[in-house]
């Protein structure tokens, strides 16, 4: 009881003399809030950080674990059951475990038993979802769905191509999975249990969806679904006998027998947002069915097969978010829980396979080097609020000199003393620790949410509560309030010895401060300085491109650690050069009037160690300001360049097919009509055509990309982009007759040696280039007239001379480039067409297949989709020929063409059709032509005629433009960067001289970028977004890209990373209010210590208005002069730490896969950091005035007899 | 009552501050020897930079002498450790000073409290104590106010009352009244020496103060680091000459005060000329011709910090300012 009063009684005590002696203690009080702030933020940054990452790589499906029976379904198996309330009573045990964190569970219909880990076993990959067969409903269109769904094989192993069907049980239509699936719905509601039963609840994928038309409320009259009834692994095939359904090959390897549930009378009630892939071992964007609508037949089967297994919800606020691993072994134990678990139903054992830890591995390596990237850059502004701490700590204690002698005199032993001064820095720094922490706490989701330097998004946006556990509360107590402590005590000791001793007054020998130390460590940092400077701006001097230092890993140290010696050993050096301040300006004041009384008494200053220390303190800070606000502008900067450089404009859209300008804008504003915005407002569209050009006959064909005049206003450009950073005399080169080249083009080309970034080269001679364009013709020599004839009698409506581009023989094969390419009336004769897409190519009336020459012609493969061939050719010879017998056709695939009037002798039977208009121009089903090839014709003898090769030339009309070099571009708005290193670009005049006026007008590409003006900011890009998703519904659209969706990406994961925009925001933030707030505690512990010396000053009769100007001139010279030390080292480490993000950068980069063309080009935002200038000297003379009247106004006699 | 045990005694005490400076280290302390017994109270007087607050110091406590013993209460302070030393130092020794020194930012309570706090003594009790002995000064309604807001005498009698709280047996005080006016002064005087005469506290007061120095049973002059003379209860400060007793120490050093030694005709050699038992007689061996010529060594004639004329006084402090009385050639 007595020791308790005492601590209460000293606590009292401590907290007394903090409060009462505030002004001494703000230093301590501002250090630990500092140190508090920046230490919690990290941590706190690191804890949302990973929530963020979690909550986006967990929230991808609903499931978060998925349950089987340990033992898959056959005779006499234990531990299992197909009974559904057994199944039930599972849930309910996992429910009603506490330990378990299960929030929901339901038995849904889906994938089969996966009962194995690893995604690479083939019993991972084996087991099949249930898939959508059909669909069919009146009101809509059906026939133009696809339930194709190779996504889901391009985004994990092999499982299954196709869309498939979750059946859901009773439990998801409410409680937390019916929160979840409502997160995702777009229209419509996800049903209740009653209404989901009611009304034979169907819950469609937007993609879907959109294609069928449907919307909902819809009736769907029947769907089919298929379950695997048997398997086996190829080459062993199933027996057709013992399959009931229809045996299938499955891309991975093995061999299925599925058979088809037929479900009538469904409704759609809901649809939801397509999702990204999640988990492989599920598939994704399922059909959802509620399991009502099954018969208990039904059911059985399902559970029977394997399909039936339990879908778990976590209670995802239990996860462990403050890192990874610790929620993977959270997840861990859940796991070994439920399987050990002993069940209602007896003997019932299961298998846990858990989804959410196999993201949780790669966020984790990403995370880390995240977080290392994040701790590194905070850790001048860590050092910084430390650095404040210790030198406010060291001024502190000497205010108390007095108060020290005081309590020694009424006996105080030294270690009272320490407990005392102790105690009291404890209180004043659990204070300011508090408040710093809970700041932090409650900036972090802002800095989260920071889209760049200084900008803020709205905070749904990322939703994410930052709180840390008890135990990280108490280590950052510990750390942040013990190394207080900690420096507290170790002043404490050293300054009550020197007290103590002071009677022997002993001369201190102050060590030389081992300046040495600090000279090699600022030296070493100017030469990272040097280095990065090198390494950026890349002078011709620098031969080899590697700056002074060669050596790799020299070179990626000196780029880690350079910076931050720098900025020590700057500041230290630097310091010293401050507090010569007054000196300096003497010199160059001392003769004029305004200082010419006070002259004497500047004399001695700048030497005392107290003004060294607050040059010191604001170098440090005012070069951190620096440090934050440059490199967090120019991250910005380059985020928003990196994502004009990838859209290349507000929107960028591959159609499917090539479209002229009206088109295309027609196009975009339809979207813009069906986004609510007015259709008729003003757009800018522009393409890029590409063309094959030939420059002096040095190399053949190089790829040449026209910038139409209207790319100006259209595309957004960089000035990194064109030659000589100057984006107007570019364009201007470009609308006249200049060219530039991208780096490897102009090697070939002999254009220029210089390679780097964008330079441009002499204006000689050398660089008039003669640009040479071949447009082939495709001409007939003219044949005999009366086989003309008969051909075109035969056929039907084609007349002979449309055969005229002939490319038989050619080999055309393997070849994208035809898609949509017109080959109508084309003679593909003995062509190679193997593995070539000819998709949504026009080939009416060409002629392919006849093979009567030698060479055979090769259609294997060929992909014919969605072309129209009305009234193609199609032949095979071989069918004449009775020893050979083969199909020409089988393995072509047909999906979607037009074959109405095709004629030749031909069997579509192996060929890919669907959805293919047959040559009767009836429909085919899924086998063939229903209706049969068209009437075999008979092979007349003018045909024969006919067959024998015709003759044609390809004419070649030359043009050619005189070009004159004008440099090196880096890359083009919105293409392919590598592309851009081996093409040119011209302008569309020369195009126009090259190509001739009739095509130029005729112009039409898959490939074009708009500008939507006003629109791409409205509603902070929001609206942007939604245009873009709405185009991408659109039937002819291949891809679409919008500026806000790509910058997000950027922000997120490509040219720095993840919230880094924030932490520089916040580091800016910090360190400003650390100036501002060190300029304040600092002047005035100065001021206060010189008091006496003022009062001195005074009594010899210096008058108060000298007395202010020697002070105002002395602390205002050090600290104009260290601010301007300040920046200057500022700017340095800037550059310094550019080698640093790059670094980081270039990882980043490798994880995420997005590569950039931008440099990162410093940038100086003067304007702000003159505001934190302006601030700080502000406060400076506002501390000056309050300071200095003081000390003039206090009782001179008192001032002077006082200690 | 004055008792026969010493309460402080001191032997051979040397201080040497040390310094860089090119006129090398300053000897505060040379070989300096007292002896207080229980109960008594002893003034120390002398001229500024005799040595007085390093004695003070030195004997309290508070730093260690360069050489020489320090016993207080039989203990010996030299001895001891650091520790050691707080606790005798807590025991036995209370300090005032000339200002109250007391600490600005605690209340008068909290002040007095705070020398038992250090002894670790309960809180409650301390203050109980601490309030008792405030309102036996007459400070009970003034307690809780803090320094800043006392008045001198307050200040000083909340002093002398954190002096008091710990039941010392010994206090040293420098300068107790020196910041007070007149009647305060007397008042705190009067209170010394009720202490002095109720409580037998024994006293070791440094002063320029004859009222001081009255309520003491001797004085002890102090010039350049020794004791050189001992005056009786009748001081006059002014005048330190009248009542002087001179000091022969036991290793036989006697040191003259200036006006003495300008009296006696200045350094030189002098002949034993009558030596026996309690009696010495010194004549001057030869007249030194330059003493004569180059300018004797006289006492000023004006005070070169007030102007005070001291006319044909022989004092040996300026009466009006106390600073003490340079000597220069004539």
């Amino acid at each position: 009881m007595k020791a308790f009063d005492r601590i209460i009684d000293s606590l009292r005590i401590a907290s007394i003399s903090s409060w009462r002696t505030k002004e001494r203690g703000l230093a301590i009080v501002a250090g630990v809030f500092l140190a508090s702030l920046v230490v919690t933020t990290v941590l706190a940054y690191g804890n949302g950080l990973s929530q963020a990452f979690l909550a986006g790589g967990i929230e991808a499906d609903v499931i978060d674990a998925k349950v089987d029976m340990k033992r898959p379904p056959g005779d006499n198996v234990t531990g299992r059951t197909n009974d559904s309330i057994q199944w039930a009573s599972v849930c309910d045990d996992l429910l009603s475990d506490e330990s378990l964190s299960v929030s929901d569970c339901d038995l849904v219909y889906g994938r089969q038993g996966i009962r194995v880990t690893g995604f690479f076993d083939e019993n991972f990959i084996r087991p099949q979802p249930l898939n959508v067969e059909s669909i069919e409903g009146i009101t809509s269109d059906w026939e133009n769905v696809s339930f194709d769904y190779p996504e889901q094989l391009e985004s994990g192993p092999p499982i299954n191509g196709q869309r498939s069907v979750r059946i859901l049980g009773e439990s998801s239509w409410d409680g937390e999975f019916s929160n979840r699936y409502q997160a995702e719905i777009l229209y419509g509601e996800w049903p209740t249990p009653d209404r989901a039963l009611n009304s034979r609840a169907v819950v469609l994928p937007n993609q879907v969806a959109s294609q069928a038309g449907v919307s909902e409320n819809e009736t769907i009259d029947r769907l089919d679904f298929s379950y695997v009834s048997d398997y086996s692994a190829l080459p062993a095939e199933i027996d057709p006998e013992s399959c009931s359904g229809e045996i299938r090959t499955g891309v991975n390897g093995f061999q299925y027998c599925r058979e088809t549930i037929t479900l009538l009378n469904l409704t759609v009630v809901g649809i939801y947002a397509d999702q990204p892939p999640a988990n492989p071992a599920l598939q994704f964007n399922h059909i959802f069915i509620t399991g009502t609508v099954l018969t208990e037949e039904q059911n059985l089967t399902l559970m029977q097969n394997d399909h039936a297994y339990l879908a778990l919800a976590i209670d995802r606020s239990k996860l462990p978010s403050s890192s990874t691993s610790a929620a993977a072994d959270w997840l861990d134990d859940i796991e070994n829980n439920v399987e050990g678990k002993n069940y209602t139903t007896a003997n019932i054992e299961v298998d846990y396979y858990d989804l959410i830890s196999g993201t949780l591995t790669f966020l984790n390596i990403y995370l880390g080097f995240v977080q290392i990237f994040d701790y590194i850059i905070m850790v001048p502004i860590i050092a910084l609020s430390l650095s404040v701490l210790a030198y406010g700590m060291l001024l502190s204690l000497e205010q108390r000199r007095r108060e020290i002698s005081i309590e020694r005199v009424i006996g105080a032993t030294s270690e009272t003393l320490q407990r005392m001064v102790l105690l009291e820095i404890l209180v004043m720094s659990s204070a300011a620790w508090l408040a710093g922490y809970l700041l932090a706490l409650a900036s972090v989701p802002l800095i989260l949410n920071a889209v760049g330097f200084m900008e803020f998004e709205k905070l749904d946006q990322l939703d994410v509560s930052v709180s840390l556990s008890v135990f990280s509360t108490i280590i950052l107590f510990i750390i942040v309030v013990g190394i207080a402590a900690q420096f507290g005590r170790s002043r404490t000791r050293s300054f009550l010895e020197m007290e103590i001793d002071e009677g022997v007054k002993k001369v201190v020998i102050k060590e030389g401060g081992r300046r040495w130390l600090q000279y090699l460590i600022f030296f070493i940092g100017l030469l990272a300085l040097i280095e990065a400077y090198i390494e950026t701006t890349d002078p011709i001097w620098d031969e080899d491109d590697d700056g002074l230092v060669s050596n790799f890993i020299l070179n990626g140290l000196l780029f880690i650690f350079g910076p931050f010696l720098l900025w020590i050993g700057g500041a230290l050096v630097l310091g010293r050069l401050g507090s010569l301040g007054p000196k300096i300006a003497q010199i160059i004041f001392g003769r004029t009037p305004l200082l010419k009384d006070v002259r004497r008494g500047l004399q001695r200053s700048g030497s005392a160690e107290s003004v060294n220390r607050l040059a010191i303190i604001m170098i440090l800070t005012l070069s951190i300001v620096t440090l934050a606000a440059v490199q967090g502008e120019t991250g910005t900067l380059v985020d928003e360049r990196t994502a004009s450089a990838q859209v290349g404009s507000d929107l960028q859209v591959q159609f499917t097919d090539s479209v002229n300008k009206s088109v295309a804008e027609q196009r975009l504003r339809d979207a813009i009509f069906a986004v609510g915005e007015d259709k008729d407002m003003s757009i800018g569209s522009t393409t890029v055509p590409t063309i094959l050009t030939n420059i002096d006959g040095k190399a053949s064909n190089i790829p040449t990309w026209v910038l139409l005049d209207s790319h100006k206003e259209v595309m957004i450009w960089d000035n990194q982009a064109v030659p000589n950073q100057d984006q107007e005399a570019a364009f201007e080169g470009w609308k006249t007759t200049s060219f530039t080249a991208g780096e490897s083009a102009a090697i070939t080309l002999e254009l220029s040696r210089e390679v780097g970034r964008g330079k441009a080269v002499s204006n000689d001679d050398d660089q008039i280039q003669t640009l040479t364009y071949d447009e082939d013709n495709f001409v007939a020599i003219p044949v005999d007239q009366q086989q003309i004839d008969l051909l075109s009698s035969f056929a039907q409506g084609i007349s002979a001379l449309d055969l005229s581009p002939n490319y038989s023989g050619k080999d055309l094969s393997n070849t994208d480039t035809w898609a949509g390419f017109n080959f109508s009336g084309s003679n593909l004769f003995d062509t190679n067409l193997s593995g070539s897409n000819f998709t949504n190519t026009s080939l009416v009336g060409a002629v392919i297949g006849f093979g009567l020459s030698d060479a055979q012609p090769n259609l294997f493969g060929l992909d014919l989709s969605g072309a129209n061939l009305t009234g193609i050719g199609i032949a095979d010879f071989n069918q004449l020929n009775p020893f050979i017998s083969s199909n020409l056709l089988s393995g072509v695939n047909f999906t979607n063409s037009n074959l109405s009037g095709a004629w030749g002798f031909f069997d579509l039977n192996q060929s890919t059709l669907s959805n293919t208009t047959c040559p009767d121009g009836t429909n085919s089903d899924q086998s063939g032509c229903a209706s049969g090839p068209a009437p075999a014709m008979l092979w007349p003898q003018e045909i024969v005629l006919a067959m024998q090769p015709l003759e044609f030339k390809i004419e070649t009309t030359t043009r050619n433009a005189t070009v004159e070099f004008m440099g090196q571009h880096r890359w083009v708005p919105g293409l392919d960067n590598s592309e851009a290193q081996t093409s040119l670009v011209i302008g569309e005049s020369v195009w126009r001289q090259l190509v001739g006026t009739d095509v130029a007008n005729n112009l039409t590409a898959t490939k074009w970028f708009f500008d939507v003006g006003a629109l791409a900011s409205k509603d902070d890009g929001s609206v942007l977004k939604r245009l873009s998703s709405q185009i991408s519904t659109q039937s002819n659209i291949s891809s679409v890209s919008d500026w806000k969706t790509s910058h997000e990406d950027v922000e997120r994961n490509g040219g720095l990373i993840f919230g880094t925009p924030g932490l520089l925001t916040l580091q800016f933030v910090v360190a400003s209010l650390a100036a501002v707030a060190s300029a304040f505690v600092f002047l005035t512990l100065v001021l206060t210590q010189r008091r006496k010396e003022l009062a001195i000053l005074q009594a010899i009769g210096a008058s108060p208005n000298q007395v202010m100007r020697l002070v105002l001139f002395e602390i205002l010279s050090i600290v104009i002069f260290s601010m301007f030390l300040g920046s200057l080292l500022g700017v340095g480490i800037s550059y310094a730490f550019n080698g640093f993000f790059g670094i980081f950068g270039f990882i980043f980069q490798l994880f995420g896969g997005n590569s950039t063309p931008i440099s990162r080009e410093i940038l100086f935002p003067w304007i702000r950091l003159s505001l934190v200038y302006l601030a700080v000297l502000t406060t400076v003379i506002m501390a000056l005035l309050v300071t200095t009247r003081q000390a003039l106004k206090a009782d001179l006699a008192v001032t002077l007899k006082g200690e | 009552m004055v008792g026969d045990t010493p309460i402080l005694e001191a032997d051979s005490l040397y201080h040497i501050y040390e310094s860089r400076a090119e006129d090398g280290n300053v000897v505060a302390l040379r070989g300096l020897q007292i002896s207080i017994k229980e109960g008594e109270a002893v003034a120390v007087v002398g001229p500024s930079g005799s040595g007085k607050s390093t004695l003070l110091k030195c004997l309290g406590g508070l730093m260690k002498p360069s050489a020489g013993m320090v016993r207080i209460g039989g203990e010996n302070l030299t001895r001891l450790t650091g520790k050691e030393l707080v606790e005798v130092r807590q025991r036995m020794v209370s300090f005032i000073f000339q200002e109250g020194n007391l600490l600005p930012h605690l209340s008068a309570l909290d002040n007095v409290a705070q020398p038992l706090r250090h002894q670790r003594i309960p809180p409650k009790e301390a203050k109980n104590r601490a309030s008792e002995l405030l309102t036996k000064l007459g400070l009970g309604a003034r307690m809780n106010a803090r320094p800043a807001l006392l008045s001198g005498g307050e200040q000083q009698r909340t002093a002398i009352a954190r002096a008091l709280i710990t039941k010392p047996r010994l206090i040293l005080a420098d300068e107790p009244t020196g910041a007070l006016d007149p009647i305060t002064s007397r008042e705190v005087l009067a209170l010394f020496s009720s202490l002095h005469e109720v409580d037998n506290v024994s006293f070791l007061l440094v002063t320029h103060n004859r009222e001081v120095a009255d309520i003491c049973g001797r004085s002890l002059e102090l010039r350049d680091g020794r004791f050189v003379a001992q005056h009786g209860a009748q001081l006059d400060v002014s005048d330190l000459g009248d009542s002087r007793e001179l000091i022969v120490d036991d290793l036989g050093t006697v040191t003259f005060p200036p006006d003495i030694l300008i009296e006696m005709g200045g350094a030189g050699r002098y002949s034993v000329d009558d030596l026996s038992k309690g009696r010495l007689v010194l004549s001057s061996v030869e007249k030194t011709e330059s003493l004569v010529e180059g300018g004797q060594m006289v006492l000023t004639s004006i005070c070169p910090a007030c102007k005070h004329e001291y006319g044909d006084e022989g004092a040996q402090q300026c009466p009006s300012c106390g600073s003490s009385r340079p000597m220069i050639s004539s």
